[in-house]
């Protein structure tokens, strides 16, 4: 593996998805898609819906396979990998944001929270700290972490996934869409909180959205139309 | 945290589960009972048949039982019985037997005499116990004791006369005019029909047999499972190559057939229940899954391996399958402790079990060793039922599962 410092955190080649279907046309969701993202950056990927930014998404996230081309996250070529060593290099390299219902009904908020670092093998002392320090920052009083996710309004159950997937401090985290069921609001006030983390750890984050307070707060912004690329602006 | 979930998922469709574990507890609930009383009725009708059909180990001369003739007897039965009473929790029951002709004033019936000692025929036989009219044998000269459906046959009451007529030892016709003393009613209508009881002197005095002489030497043992220690005890004891000295299941093979039978019966009846309910858990966990599709679509975004999906599925079925399990057995348990006290009665159907030999009151018993192998099933089922939805839910497209809604 490649040392993150001195290389990109995701570089995607010629990364090509094409859909398949019986007694369908095939339709191309992504089209010679080449794009690097380093370390820290707090990207979004904008595009009118199926221009396949979250096709893309999930091609970095290891969620699916690209039909040609080769995607590599933090020096990893995501296609080398098994399933099970994919599902451990997510555990240990990634974070997901979806638009909703992200969380495990049965759990509580803070068992959401600290449910990765049990995976992950972590001590059950610095996972209370860890869980209680993170849940706390996203204004998650100690109250509602006892509480369910039917029990939270949605901008909590964000909030908690958000803290989910930072007390397992990813290389990346991928956001499909994470204001999408909430307010503008809460919107607003969760993404200058991951804001805020991104500056202050150095996390990266990478979008995928047409949520205009999304692409106000990015600092770069990769635009896509039928599955290509047509503008990657930094600002 | 797997643990955690796995309960906690249980009883997001409580209906649904109480459905399942309700279904398990009637699966163990009925393998149960049915295994109970299985072993009991075994138990019952192998003791019944081994006591009607002379005991646990049989002596008698060599070739005997290939030729029962009336010169086929133990020379010196006193030696033998002397050799019996040294081995501890063995009583022996020596008999005469011959062939012979009943007859009444209406009817004859080809019969078995046998001569019994009462006092050893109260200790071990099931005889004396089982007369529904008249009186047991006590002393010599009291009659004949006969099967009730064989008086019916002959058209003979209590106190009538009937004639025996037998080929003696000289190979000359014998005949006696007795009183019918009593009738019996044993678990078997073959024997009720065929085998009648007079006192031992008077079958001696009959066919001409001494004092020390008998056709066949019972053994009948306080536990069952020492039939082959003794029988092998008995054999270098006697060392004597004109005897032979038999354990029920060298003599009764019938009945060893029977006993793997009901064995082999209870098997299948096991395998068909559990199947059952393991066709059950397979649809309830094919539901299961794709409801759960996109929560499972989560959770393997996460980091959750495919081989910790199946273990969480697995899990929630064995919660399950042990709530039904321990609810099954907990009441199987109650209602078995209780028939075994007061016996469960089958007299409904008491012809047809007499035709086979059985008792009408049945006393169900668990035997450990069953019990485990029974709950070594359940295992081996929710592993197998559980498998095809486990497998199916590890190997979905991560993308899929997430789009799932």
């Amino acid at each position: 593996m490649q040392n993150s410092e001195s290389s990109p955190l995701v570089q995607a080649e010629k990364v090509e998805k094409v859909y398949t279907q019986a007694g369908h046309m095939p339709v191309r969701a992504l089209d010679d898609i080449t794009l690097r993202i380093e370390p820290g950056e707090f990207t979004a990927v904008a595009g009118p819906s199926g221009s396949g930014k979250t096709t893309l998404l999930n091609l970095i996230g290891g969620l699916d396979q690209p039909t040609a081309g080769r995607v590599t996250v933090a020096g990893q070529n995501l296609g080398d990998l098994s399933r099970s060593a994919l599902a451990a290099f997510r555990l240990n390299n990634l974070g997901f944001i979806f638009q909703a219902f992200n969380l495990i009904p049965v759990l509580t908020a803070e068992e959401n929270a600290e449910f990765i670092l049990l995976l992950q093998g972590i001590s059950k002392a610095e996972r209370r700290t860890r869980v209680e320090r993170e849940l706390e920052e996203l204004g998650i009083t100690s109250d509602m972490m006892r509480r369910r996710p039917a029990k939270l309004s949605g901008g909590q159950q964000q909030r908690v996934a958000i803290a989910r997937a930072l007390v397992a401090r990813p290389k990346l985290i991928l956001a499909d869409e994470p204001t999408g069921n909430l307010d503008s609001t809460s919107g607003g006030r969760l993404l200058d909180k991951m804001r805020d983390l991104n500056e202050r750890t150095g996390i990266t984050f990478l979008f995928s959205t047409h949520d205009p307070m999304i692409i106000e707060r990015a600092k770069r912004l990769v635009t896509l139309r039928d599955g290509r690329i047509i503008s990657d602006d930094f600002r | 945290m797997f643990l955690v979930i796995a309960w906690r998922n249980i009883w997001r469709n409580s209906r649904r589960s109480s459905v399942l574990i309700s279904a398990v507890a009637a699966g163990v609930f009925s393998f149960l009972g049915l295994t109970a009383y299985m072993a009991g009725f075994s138990l019952q009708w192998i003791d019944a048949s081994i006591r009607l059909q002379g005991g646990h180990v049989l002596i008698a001369s060599q070739g005997y039982y290939a030729n029962p003739m009336v010169r086929n007897a133990i020379s010196d039965s006193r030696a033998v019985e002397r050799a019996i009473a040294d081995v501890p929790g063995a009583k022996s029951m020596a008999r005469l037997q011959v062939a012979g002709i009943l007859n009444s004033a209406a009817q004859a019936s080809a019969v078995q005499i046998t001569g019994v000692n009462p006092d050893q025929e109260w200790r071990n036989s099931p005889i004396p116990n089982s007369l529904t009219d008249g009186l047991y044998i006590e002393d010599p000269g009291d009659g004949i004791v006969m099967g009730a459906v064989l008086a019916e046959k002959l058209q003979v009451r209590l106190g009538e006369r009937v004639v025996l007529i037998i080929n003696d030892l000289s190979n000359e016709l014998a005949s006696v005019a007795v009183r019918v003393a009593g009738l019996y009613e044993s678990s078997s209508r073959a024997m009720d029909e065929r085998v009648v009881f007079l006192h031992r002197q008077d079958v001696q005095a009959l066919v001409g047999f001494t004092d020390q002489e008998a056709s066949t030497i019972s053994v009948f043992l306080e536990r069952e499972k020492d039939v082959e220690s003794i029988a092998a005890g008995l054999r270098a004891t006697l060392a004597d190559p004109a005897l032979e000295v038999l354990s029920w299941r060298d003599r009764l093979p019938m009945i060893v057939s029977m006993e793997s039978m009901l064995g082999l019966i209870s098997v299948l009846i096991v395998v068909i229940l559990f199947a059952a309910i393991g066709f059950t858990l397979i649809n309830s966990f094919l539901m299961v899954i794709y409801e759960r599709m996109r929560e499972l679509g989560i959770m393997m975004a996460n980091g959750v391996a495919p081989g910790q999906i199946r273990r969480l599925i697995w899990l929630e079925a064995s919660f399950m399958v042990c709530l039904g399990v321990v609810l099954g057995t907990a009441l199987a348990a109650g209602l078995i402790a209780w028939w075994s006290q007061t016996g469960l009665d089958l007299s409904a159907f008491s012809e047809g079990l007499r035709s086979f030999g059985a008792d009408t009151i049945v006393y169900p018993r668990l035997e450990r060793t069953s019990v485990l192998a029974g709950y070594g099933t359940i295992l081996v089922m929710i592993t197998l039922a559980v498998a095809w939805p486990a497998w199916k839910a590890s190997r979905f497209r991560v993308v899929d599962a997430l789009q799932h809604t």
